[in-house]
């Protein structure tokens, strides 16, 4: 990949360009420093992540798209010419949507909760890496303090993303089960916003970069740009998977998600229990007093379940004669309550024990 | 609320106690948590002193019994130990090896009413378990043993130690548990305490096999709901928060040796300075409540910051003192198992140098060495 756009060497730097002189070496830069080429990605896009190392992905992404409108604001705010601004203001249009549920921003926290997030969580921001942050509001501090050049030129990482996009949108559907199509929507758009943005940046950058200093500073942007997203992954790879070093605040596994997301479905082999199973505690669980603590415990391999009067009262019942509907009828008749609506009850609870196997029938 | 605490209210109930039998075992295991100094045969408690420890520790509350060693099975009177505990209504469980005279005494076990077995495998591959646990054929007659308790309609739970050595056979133990017909499954990374602590360079794995290791655990979990528990112990190295060890110091364990020393958690040797109190000079009652060892970091007067001022202090009581010692060279600092700990750092580096060098040797465990630990300052100095 490297030998297709030789890097501009040292002698050349006070060289003019021609404008696809520039256009190559700023390819060049993509070649060589975008963040396709980093291990995180490799990983990301081969399966070779947990669910739980591409959860943190998708949380910390989230925090640049998030702040791309404002970036795109703070360059809009720079340009003095209607008709620039008309074409940069479709970015914004683009990620946050014209109403609510709609747009860029929405699509990456459908895509966040698709991979097990609360949504709120993800809006809080609370578990984002701080080097994801420190990263991505340096890019909002380059547009708005750099030449308006810089500022465009930086945006150029977007003539590289169509290939990123297809491979990813490929190896994750391919690598991960819990990956779907409709998960990854948001890309189906950036495949033809981003090509569309970036021959616009690319023609503004090759037309007005008309000095060797000035097309330095536009390659310098761009490769600010490159550093941008690179250190993004730096820090997912540190932290998510070596050393493994996830610092005080950040977003751990098994904290921000829905409960479904924590707890799988029953798996399809078990069938739930019924009103006429004749459910019985297996050899090795047992119902116990404890005389210290003043109260019925179940003991149990490895483990002492700590029951309510509720439970008390059905596990004395369960006998491996009794069906679900007889505790159920009997239990009725001692509280004088609905026997179905006690059977509802405690189905579930006898199933819950029947998961941990702690239960039988 | 118990006999302990008309007093002493600080003082929790036990819940548990692990009995180490004996040290004696047929494997030598080179993770074994017992201590490198292994108690001899000769020093061993006697039947009648197990069984007034048992019936002491059901009056302070103590629902689990765990028959362990060492190999439990190597002592003449386990069945009548394991009777014991049946009529003082204590759960029983057996901590096994499998092999030697475990199957032969299975029945009798049985028969005395033994509550769960846990069986230790140490490998998938014949070879590869043999090699590790440092037994020829023991994997033959752990299948056998573990297909008798199964007929017997016993809980069987399969515990595997993981480590380097086994750690890309995690799938294989999911699988070896299934056909088994094992309840639950314990995939237990290593914890580096006793042998485990000599021979950390040649058993610690490196962040992404472990990663690995847990996502194939997750994945099994779902498939086999219903069907397989399988617990997970995360190693400590890589962990964000410690472990409560033992549940919190003299909070919910103890753990009686073959001598009769009644340790707050089967490392607790390893610091210098404790005061241990005997079962033949004490009773339990009173070695719980009041010897220096359960009372040195019972509760949380103890801690240093950064775990004294932590809204986590009561709930992983500042991680394991054993660990804390080892590795910061202060029995009360913070466990560096945890991100807090400003040592966290050092111990991470160190594991990912580890688990990529080349493992050296096991050193096996055996009574009578004169093994030392290697890594007495290796983060400090």
């Amino acid at each position: 990949m490297n030998a297709v756009f030789p890097p501009p060497d040292a002698a050349d730097s006070q060289r003019l360009l021609s404008p696809d002189e520039l256009e190559a070496a700023l390819r060049d830069i993509g070649a060589r420093r975008y963040h396709i080429l980093h291990p995180f990605h490799r990983l990301l896009h081969d399966g070779k992540l947990s669910k739980d190392q591409v959860r943190a992905w998708a949380l910390n992404r989230y925090y640049y798209q998030a702040m791309i409108p404002v970036k795109d604001s703070a360059v809009l705010a720079r340009m003095t010419d209607a008709s620039l601004r008309r074409i940069w203001r479709q970015r914004i249009v683009d990620h946050d949507g014209d109403h609510p549920g709609d747009g860029g921003i929405e699509r990456w926290l459908k895509l966040a909760e698709g991979v097990g997030f609360e949504r709120d969580y993800v809006l809080s921001t609370r578990g984002i890496l701080s080097a994801t942050k420190f990263s991505v509001e340096a890019y909002v501090h380059f547009v708005a303090e750099k030449s308006l050049l810089e500022a465009i030129a930086s945006s150029l990482t977007e003539m590289f993303s169509p290939t990123i996009i297809s491979e990813r949108v490929a190896g994750m559907l391919k690598n991960y089960d819990f990956i779907t199509k409709d998960t990854l929507a948001y890309f189906d758009k950036r495949l033809t916003q981003a090509p569309r943005d970036a021959d616009f940046a690319l023609d503004y950058v090759k037309t007005h970069a008309t000095t060797p200093e000035l097309q330095r500073q536009a390659m310098d942007a761009l490769t600010f740009k490159c550093n941008v997203l690179w250190t993004q992954l730096d820090a997912l790879y540190f932290a998510y998977v070596a050393p493994g070093m996830i610092p005080p605040d950040a977003w751990t596994p098994g904290t921000g998600l829905v409960a479904e997301a924590l707890a799988p479905q029953a798996g399809a082999g078990v069938r739930k229990m019924v009103a006429d199973d004749r459910p019985r505690l297996p050899r090795g669980v047992r119902l116990r007093h404890d005389e210290t603590r003043g109260k019925y415990v179940l003991l149990a391999p490895e483990r002492t379940f700590d029951l309510d009067d509720n439970a008390v009262a059905v596990l004395k019942l369960v006998d491996g004669d009794r069906s679900v509907a007889a505790i159920a009828d009997e239990l009725g008749r001692t509280y004088a309550a609905d026997p179905r609506a006690i059977e509802a009850d405690i189905l579930v609870m006898l199933d819950g024990l029947a998961e941990k196997r702690v239960l039988e029938r | 609320m118990n006999a302990l605490t008309p007093n002493r209210p600080d003082v929790p109930a036990p819940v548990g106690l692990l009995a180490e039998l004996t040290h004696r075992c047929p494997l030598r295991c080179p993770y074994c948590s017992n201590p490198l100094e292994l108690d001899r045969r000769s020093g061993e408690l006697d039947t009648a002193t197990w069984q007034r420890v048992l019936t002491e520790a059901s009056g302070l509350g103590v629902l689990h019994v765990h028959l362990s060693g060492g190999e439990p099975t190597a002592r003449n009177d386990i069945v009548e130990i394991t009777k014991t505990c049946a009529d003082l209504g204590l759960y029983s469980n057996l901590i096994t090896s499998g092999v030697g005279g475990a199957l032969s005494k299975l029945q009798a076990l049985y028969d005395v009413g033994l509550d769960h077995v846990q069986l230790s495998v140490q490998g998938v591959d014949a070879q590869n378990a043999e090699r590790i646990g440092g037994l020829k054929n023991a994997q033959p007659q752990k299948f056998e043993f573990a297909a008798k308790v199964v007929e017997l309609g016993l809980p069987l739970t399969l515990n595997s130690v993981i480590h380097r050595g086994n750690i890309h056979e995690v799938e294989g133990f999911i699988d070896l548990a299934v056909k088994m017909g094992a309840k639950r499954l314990e995939v237990a990374h290593t914890q580096y305490y006793g042998w485990a602590y000599v021979n950390r360079a040649a058993l610690m794995p490196d962040k992404t096999q472990v990663d690995a290791s847990i996502r194939i655990v997750e994945a099994a979990r779902e498939r086999l709901k219903g069907q397989l528990v399988i617990d997970l112990v995360v190693p400590d190295y890589y962990a964000k928060y410690p472990k409560a060890c033992a549940g919190g110091w003299g909070r919910k364990l103890m753990n009686v040796t073959p001598q009769g020393k009644v340790l707050p958690c089967h490392a607790a040797e390893t610091i210098p300075g404790l005061e241990f109190w005997h079962v033949t000079e004490h009773s339990l009652g009173e070695i719980w409540r009041d010897s220096p060892a359960f009372t040195a970091y019972r509760g949380t007067d103890w801690m240093q910051e950064p775990c004294r001022s932590c809204d986590r202090r009561e709930k992983d009581w500042g991680g394991c003192r054993c660990q804390a010692l080892a590795l910061a060279g202060d029995a009360a600092a913070t466990d560096p198992a945890c991100s807090l700990s400003p040592l966290h750092a050092k111990v991470r580096a160190l594991a990912v140098e580890e688990a990529a060098e080349t493992p050296p040797d096991y050193i096996y465990r055996t009574i009578g060495s004169n093994v030392r630990s290697p890594f007495k300052e290796d983060v400090n100095s």
